[in-house]
């Protein structure tokens, strides 16, 4: 692997060395090199460039029942000699009422197609120039595009996590995500559009696609009429797909549920969900935007079925809140992306990986099982309903009861005899989330990679019900 | 330093030497040579502007829930972050190589994406002029985060949530602490050369009942730029509890109900996350521009400025110069010294926030927007405390000239359109009002309005303000989340109540 985890490795190996000379009875170091570059594209034109490499690494270390941790860029030799200080007063204050210990080390599986080198080594002039194609296709798309704005961040990672059983799990990967809106203009009626994507390969970023969709959005949606407020049948395409399994992904995590979103707590053994919702959680799928060999604390990947024909069948774990509520890790740490932002207060959080934080355990790449339908069968059997092909500030207002609210600011159209009969203005989508999902009906063959921020998983289009509102 | 013996009890035995050592007093690395340096050797590459951030950042985080500490966590990173204009495109690059070479490396970096966006500039970026301030500045702190052990402090966090469990109806309580120092050099090409140490405290307290198959929660954030003085000078025990009662007592309140078009009167606390969301996110000029179209969206007041958009009663500032406060600082990221912006006065549209650059763009001065959470960010334009002017109202006059309506108290959650046009948010607790006296008391409220229409019904403001620390404020791509203080005065005006959906 690159030179950067051979100066990894030696901080690593020093700072344990540092740490069992204090007498610690484990320690643990997640090295971490996080390069990304970001292109952001406003008014049809590119606006900024900007690029951060952070390197760095987290301590954390056990003695008897306390637990520490501490972070620092620095990677000299006085500097982890006060990481380790640093860990030491924070272990003083923590003391853990279970048994806890870091993981050991096991083999590790191989997963293909998480790291591309064309990617990782992408000069910085040629993505500014990818990124402008979405642009460039956008605009051209039809004459009534006025404006467009977007962003291309390419992310390029290494990690090694090193701990005093042994464990030395090195992990790389590369991954893009783009998006871009675009606002049609006719008279005075203005829409907007827009379309995004993650991948984990250059190959698989279509700049002229990403353009030309979020065009086509916003030019459909020109001519628009008022909806009446009611309980619909709901085509949910892949992105306002993830908008709900984001949630329902994310509150099978322990920590996010007793700390954010309880919904599930208590629910693991009962049906949360329509029969046609099995919900994977796969890293060792080849090319998977979340796989890896390893989680973020070296322990092995493993093929995970969260639920299983509507019934949740378990949450994951790290090792952390597995000793926490006596169950074994599932191989699910992360440190990095959306969910992990909340918990690093006042500390960057990039796309990719972070040291700056202990881990948590969620779903790492999340997959719906496909179902028997094409989009468009969907859609043609669908008699009376809407498409929703966008959401927008999606909210559970009351974590406990499962409230969710979300724009639907664009891409939203009414579906009449299996066919789409025009566009719909502004409206809000109002419902519980366990309706939502006990609701759905029909999901598609296909998957897509939807998701915004670092968070992402692998979706189909899906119809349910919801409440939907128009707004002024 | 400390070696304990593997039979020894390491509760009773793990020491530090010194005191505190885990701080080590954040032998800050102001490395203004190199801050410098990466402005000249910048300045050299054909470059029409640079500047050069250098920080050194410090965080705590302690997370409790349920007596459990789900994070303790000390963070340090230092580094410099380079920005430079080349053709009318900005480029930028960080790093934490703090060595020359990394520098020059860096600078180089900032340069070359620079020129290559400029291949793809419609507009070419201009910067409106301000002066080249030479001045170092530092929040009061009484009480240094590395003056209380963490120990000490993660005991008091952990006292402070088993507070909220006032009874067994609290089903669950968190508790968060957040400690942030930072020390930063600006400089630029232009001979600016500014220092701030800033320090930022904040608590978070959320307490959940439950009582069958009604759940509520409530919760109270206590945060300013300061030292950890502020957790003692308040009550931080009677806080929780009162928080936890609170929750409790959001039980035996009555649902709400849906009425359209009510008279409305909004605590302090309601009125930090409603100036916060309809007016100071539309204030920003980047957003007014579109060029946040692609993330949090547009503003519904673009081209408005002079325009009557609200009642006389409406008057909404933003000041980043108030000591104190979770927005405080003197001069923004670009060098620019902070005044108060006064966005709208007596209804009329006055002022936007701006960047250098968008200043330029509508002819004005620059008033000093611009703020990135780390080095590791170019700036955004952001807000800093913004909130609703006062009047000459006290808050019992309200209250008692309201024949019928609601008192809504304390913000939960925003559901805002992406113009900042469209509004809804939800309120911890709500009373309604009968002839002048509070009556029933509402849980699972919230007003929904659109921006103008709000603005037009407001009839009377308390002469009093207050401002409230919002930590969390999101915006960009990277994402930043940046600590605010928003508030104002109490608030009369109309809107629709939600009640339970």
């Amino acid at each position: 692997m690159a030179s950067i985890l051979t100066g990894l490795r030696e901080a690593g190996e020093t700072l344990l060395k540092i740490a069992e000379k204090r007498r610690f009875d484990e320690a643990e170091a997640y090295l971490v090199s996080n390069k990304v570059l970001t292109i952001r594209l406003v008014n049809n034109a590119v606006f900024e460039s900007k690029g951060v490499h952070d390197i760095g690494v987290g301590l954390r270390v056990i003695k008897g029942n306390m637990l520490g941790f501490g972070s620092t860029a620095d990677l000299s030799k006085k500097s982890l000699e006060k990481l380790v200080d640093v860990a030491t007063s924070t272990a003083k204050a923590r003391k853990l009422p279970f048994k806890y210990s870091f993981p050991k080390p096991r083999k590790i599986p191989k997963v293909a197609g998480t790291h591309d080198k064309r990617l990782a080594e992408l000069p910085s002039e040629k993505a500014v120039d990818l990124a402008y194609n979405m642009v460039e296709a956008a605009v051209a798309y039809d004459k009534k595009i006025v404006d467009s704005a977007g962003v291309l961040n390419v992310v390029d990672y290494e990690t090694l996590v090193l701990n005093t059983h042994g464990v030395s799990a090195e992990n790389a990967g590369t991954f893009f995500e783009a998006s871009l809106s675009a606002t049609a203009k006719r008279g005075e009626n203005t829409c907007e559009g827009s379309e995004s994507t993650a991948g984990r390969s250059l190959k698989e970023f279509k700049p002229r696609d990403i353009g030309e969709k979020a065009a086509e959005m916003a030019v459909s949606g020109l001519e628009s009429q008022r909806l009446k407020e009611d309980t619909y049948t709901v085509i949910l395409d892949y992105e306002p797909a993830h908008g709900v399994f984001y949630y329902a992904s994310r509150m099978v995590s322990p920590v996010i549920a007793r700390l954010y979103f309880p919904l599930f707590m208590d629910k693991v053994g009962k049906k949360i969900a329509s029969p046609q919702v099995t919900l994977i959680d796969d890293p060792l799928m080849p090319n998977g935007v979340g796989s890896a060999p390893v989680d973020d604390e070296g322990t092995p990947s493993k093929r995970q079925v969260i639920i299983d024909k509507g019934v949740l069948k378990t949450f994951v774990y790290d090792s952390y809140y597995g000793a926490m509520e006596e169950k074994k890790t599932t191989g699910s740490a992360i440190r990095g992306g959306a969910i992990w932002a909340l918990f690093a207060i006042g500390v960057s959080a990039f796309p990719g990986k972070n040291y700056n934080g202990e881990p948590i355990p969620v779903p790492r790449n999340p997959y719906f099982k496909p179902g028997k339908w094409k989009r468009e069968e969907i859609l043609e059997e669908t008699k009376q309903g809407l498409l929703i092909r966008r959401f927008h500030y999606t909210r559970l207002t009351n974590p406990t009861r499962g409230d969710f609210t979300s724009v639907l600011r664009m891409g939203l159209y009414a579906v009449k005899n299996g066919e789409i009969a025009g566009a719909v203005k502004k409206s809000r989508l109002l419902d519980n989330l366990l309706n939502i999902l006990q609701n759905v009906d029909a999901v598609s063959d296909k998957l897509v990679v939807a998701g915004s921020w670092g968070d992402y998983a692998h979706m189909p289009v899906i119809r349910t019900k919801a409440h939907v509102a128009p707004i002024d | 330093m400390f070696i304990a013996k593997k039979e020894d009890d390491p509760a009773k035995t793990f020491k530090l030497t010194p005191k505190n050592a885990y701080a080590n007093r954040m032998e800050w690395i102001m490395e203004e040579d190199l801050a410098l340096f990466a402005v000249d050797y910048a300045s050299k590459l054909d470059v029409d502007y640079v500047d050069a951030r250098f920080e050194g950042h410090y965080n705590e985080l302690m997370i409790v829930a349920d007596g459990k500490v789900h994070r303790g966590v000390i963070n340090r990173k230092s580094g410099i972050g380079i920005r430079t204009l080349v053709n009318g495109a900005w480029g930028f690059q960080s790093t934490t190589d703090l060595t020359k070479k990394g520098i020059r490396q860096t600078a180089e970096i900032a340069f070359k994406v620079a020129k290559a966006s400029s291949k793809h500039v419609s507009t070419p970026v201009r910067l409106a002029p301000t002066k080249a301030y030479e001045t170092s500045y530092r929040t009061q702190v009484k009480v240094e985060l590395e003056d209380i052990d963490f120990e000490d402090k993660l005991k008091q966090i952990i006292t402070w949530e088993k507070k909220l469990h006032t009874s067994k109806k609290i089903v669950r309580g968190l508790a968060k602490y957040a400690g942030i120092k930072i020390n930063k050099i600006f400089v630029n090409s232009e001979g600016a050369n500014i220092r701030f140490s800033n320090s930022l405290t904040e608590v978070s307290l959320k307490a959940y009942s439950k009582n069958g198959d009604i759940t509520q929660f409530y919760e109270k954030t206590v945060g300013h730029s300061g030292g950890y003085e502020i957790f003692q000078k308040n009550d931080m025990e009677k806080i929780s509890s009162e928080t936890g009662r609170k929750a409790e007592r959001l039980l035996e309140a009555k649902a709400a109900k849906t009425e359209r078009d009510a008279t409305v009167i909004i605590d302090n606390d309601y009125a930090a996350l409603l100036v916060h969301e309809i007016v100071g996110h539309p204030s920003e000029a980047d957003r007014v521009l579109g060029r946040e179209a692609a993330w949090a969206g547009t503003t519904w007041w673009a081209g408005k400025i002079g325009e009557k958009i609200g009642s006389e009663y409406f008057t909404a500032y933003d000041d980043p110069a108030i000591p104190g406060t979770l927005g405080y600082y003197l001069y923004d990221d670009e060098g620019v010294k902070a005044e108060r912006k006064m966005l709208v006065e007596k209804g009329v549209l006055k002022e936007h926030m701006h960047s250098r650059e968008t200043a330029s763009v509508f002819g004005v001065e620059p008033n000093a927007g611009m703020r990135a959470i780390t080095f590791e960010y170019i700036p955004l334009i952001r807000m800093s405390n913004t909130f609703f002017g006062g009047g000459d109202w006290e808050k019992e006059e309200l209250i008692e000239e309201t024949k019928h309506g609601y008192l809504i108290l304390c913000m939960r959650h925003p559901s805002i359109d992406d113009k900042r046009y469209n509004w809804t948010i939800s309120a911890q607790e709500a009373y309604e009002i009968k002839n002048g006296e509070l009556t029933t008391h509402l849980r699972d409220a919230a007003l929904t309005s659109t921006a103008p229409k709000f603005f037009q019904s407001m009839n009377a403001v308390t002469e009093k303000i207050e401002i409230l620390p919002l930590p969390g404020c999101g915006k960009g791509d990277p994402m930043q989340l940046l600590h605010v203080g928003n508030g104002g005065p109490y608030v009369r005006g109309v809107a629709t109540v939600l009640g339970v959906q």
